[in-house]
């Protein structure tokens, strides 16, 4: 695993970030944060779902379904995309 | 809403000038026929915005359909102004006493192509919102939760009967006691290639605009992209809340031909009309108007004249008659109760819009205008008959509301 072709932590936020904003139009981008969870942003189950979609296919990645189990806020979200990559 | 208005005014000025939607499109790649009467310059954002609605309806629209499959944008606009118009909003009914009922099927085939290939790329790259939008029924969840729907809701399947299969059971609902409002909204039907070019290769749609129904020359339908919705109240509901009816749906009729073909059956069809009229407690010498269903197919314009032919039979004169599709295109799913708007704001304006693209008329005995022609009339009929055998036909009263 090469350095040069791992997303950085900074590159996946901004991919949720983007992904936040396409499902969420309201939420000012500033507020997706690690610090934050999806669902005080005002996303249901079906949202948080489209999120992790959208920004899978941003990175072009594939996360198993099984992985975001575990995922408490948009810190663990990111650690989890972070984790997976071709 | 459809290619020629945007809304119930504009609409009965467009019947009225005998403005069309239908033309020959670009884009529709790889296929056979390009005619269609597709909406044109739509926007979501800006429908919604027109209507006004309350600040957290307007947010939870845009949240729950902005970027929702455009079947449901159009049903939300239609629903929306219905509900405005029937003035649920100033005067409202409690949720539970609410129904609605879609009339639609297959509304999701274009959705499903439009996401096929983010699937192909990756099957995990398939939106998480095609769980909702796949379903016909997300416009019954939908509509339901900005509008605080909370009695009965579920959609009807009729081919082109659709709309008005849902009429007549937004009306057994209401007349059962189940509900005392209950919105009946006709759905886009927005179609995926392969069912255009399937019912291109039936032999049932038309290469090219330009011949209407009724002319000895027709050749098919014309796909048309409309949505409409009415408010249904019982008649105690509407008094409670002071509100005018603008017509009144005062009899039905429902009947399968037990046939799994595409073709019509002059028996049914005149079957459905004569219990209609039964049902309404008038006999067909009181019909002023007919909205047939009329798609521009050759059997079935032919066979709809010869039933209509069958249940006038001893009376002497015929009403007028028009096929609204002529102007809008066939809105498959929607087109019932489209038809039900184009009747009603023809019988309270007095007109009966002409019948496009009508230059040879089929011999009939009935009245093919081919421009607005004034009409003073209390009764009319609007038909629908569908694939899978579906025949229908709804008879309207004029109020003076």
């Amino acid at each position: 695993m090469s350095t040069l072709s791992e997303p950085s932590t900074e590159l996946i936020l901004a991919a949720v970030r983007e992904a936040v904003v396409t499902v969420v139009p309201e939420v000012a981008p500033e507020l997706v944060a690690p610090g934050r969870t999806l669902t005080e942003l005002g996303c249901n189950s079906i949202d948080r779902a489209e999120i992790v979609t959208i920004a899978m296919e941003r990175l072009r990645i594939t996360v198993p379904i099984g992985d975001f189990a575990e995922v408490g806020d948009i810190a663990s979200l990111v650690d989890v995309l972070h984790r997976h990559h071709p | 809403m459809c290619s020629i208005a945007a809304d119930p005014d504009e609409f009965a000025t467009a019947l009225r000038v005998g403005h069309s939607g239908i033309g020959d499109r670009a884009g529709y790649h790889g296929q056979t026929s390009r005619a269609a009467a597709d909406l044109t310059d739509f926007d979501f954002g800006t429908a919604l915005a027109d209507l006004s609605p309350p600040p957290d309806l307007h947010r939870a629209a845009v949240r729950l359909v902005g970027r929702a499959p455009l079947s449901l944008r159009a049903s939300t606009v239609v629903a929306l102004q219905a509900w405005r118009s029937a003035g649920l909003w100033e005067e409202p009914v409690v949720g539970e006493r609410v129904g609605v009922i879609v009339a639609g099927h297959n509304l999701t085939a274009a959705h499903t192509d439009a996401v096929r290939p983010r699937y192909l790329d990756n099957p995990r790259y398939l939106p998480a919102t095609y769980a909702r939008h796949g379903l016909d029924t997300d416009h019954i969840g939908t509509i339901s939760q900005l509008l605080g729907i909370h009695g009965e809701g579920f959609t009807v399947g009729a081919a082109s009967a659709s709309g008005n299969l849902a009429l007549i059971n937004g009306i057994r609902l209401i007349g059962l006691g189940v509900v005392d409002v209950c919105l009946v909204i006709g759905a886009l039907t927005d179609l995926s290639d392969l069912e255009r070019q399937g019912y291109y290769n039936l032999g049932a749609m038309a290469e090219q605009s330009g011949i209407g129904p009724f002319d000895t020359a027709r050749a098919g339908f014309v796909p048309g992209q409309g949505a409409a919705c009415l408010v249904l109240e019982s008649t105690a509901s509407a008094k409670r809340r002071g509100r005018a009816a603008s017509a009144r749906l005062i009899g039905y009729g429902t009947r399968l031909d037990g046939n799994a073909a595409t073709d019509p059956d002059v028996t049914g069809e005149a079957a459905v009309m004569a219990s209609a009229l039964l049902d309404a407690g008038i006999t067909a010498d009181r019909i002023g108007y007919v909205n047939a269903h009329g798609t521009g197919s050759d059997l079935g314009d032919r066979t709809e004249l010869a039933a209509l032919e069958r249940v006038w039979t001893g009376h002497s004169g015929r009403p007028l008659l028009n096929s609204t599709k002529g102007l809008t295109g066939h809105c498959l799913c929607a087109a019932g109760v489209v038809e039900a708007v184009a009747v009603i704001v023809q019988l309270r304006d007095g007109f009966a819009h002409g019948n496009a693209g009508l230059r040879t008329p089929m011999a009939t005995g009935f009245r093919l205008p081919t421009t607005a022609t004034m009409m003073d009339v209390e009764y009319a009929l609007s038909n629908g008959f569908g694939f899978g055998g579906f025949n229908t036909s709804l008879v309207f009263h004029r109020t003076n509301g």
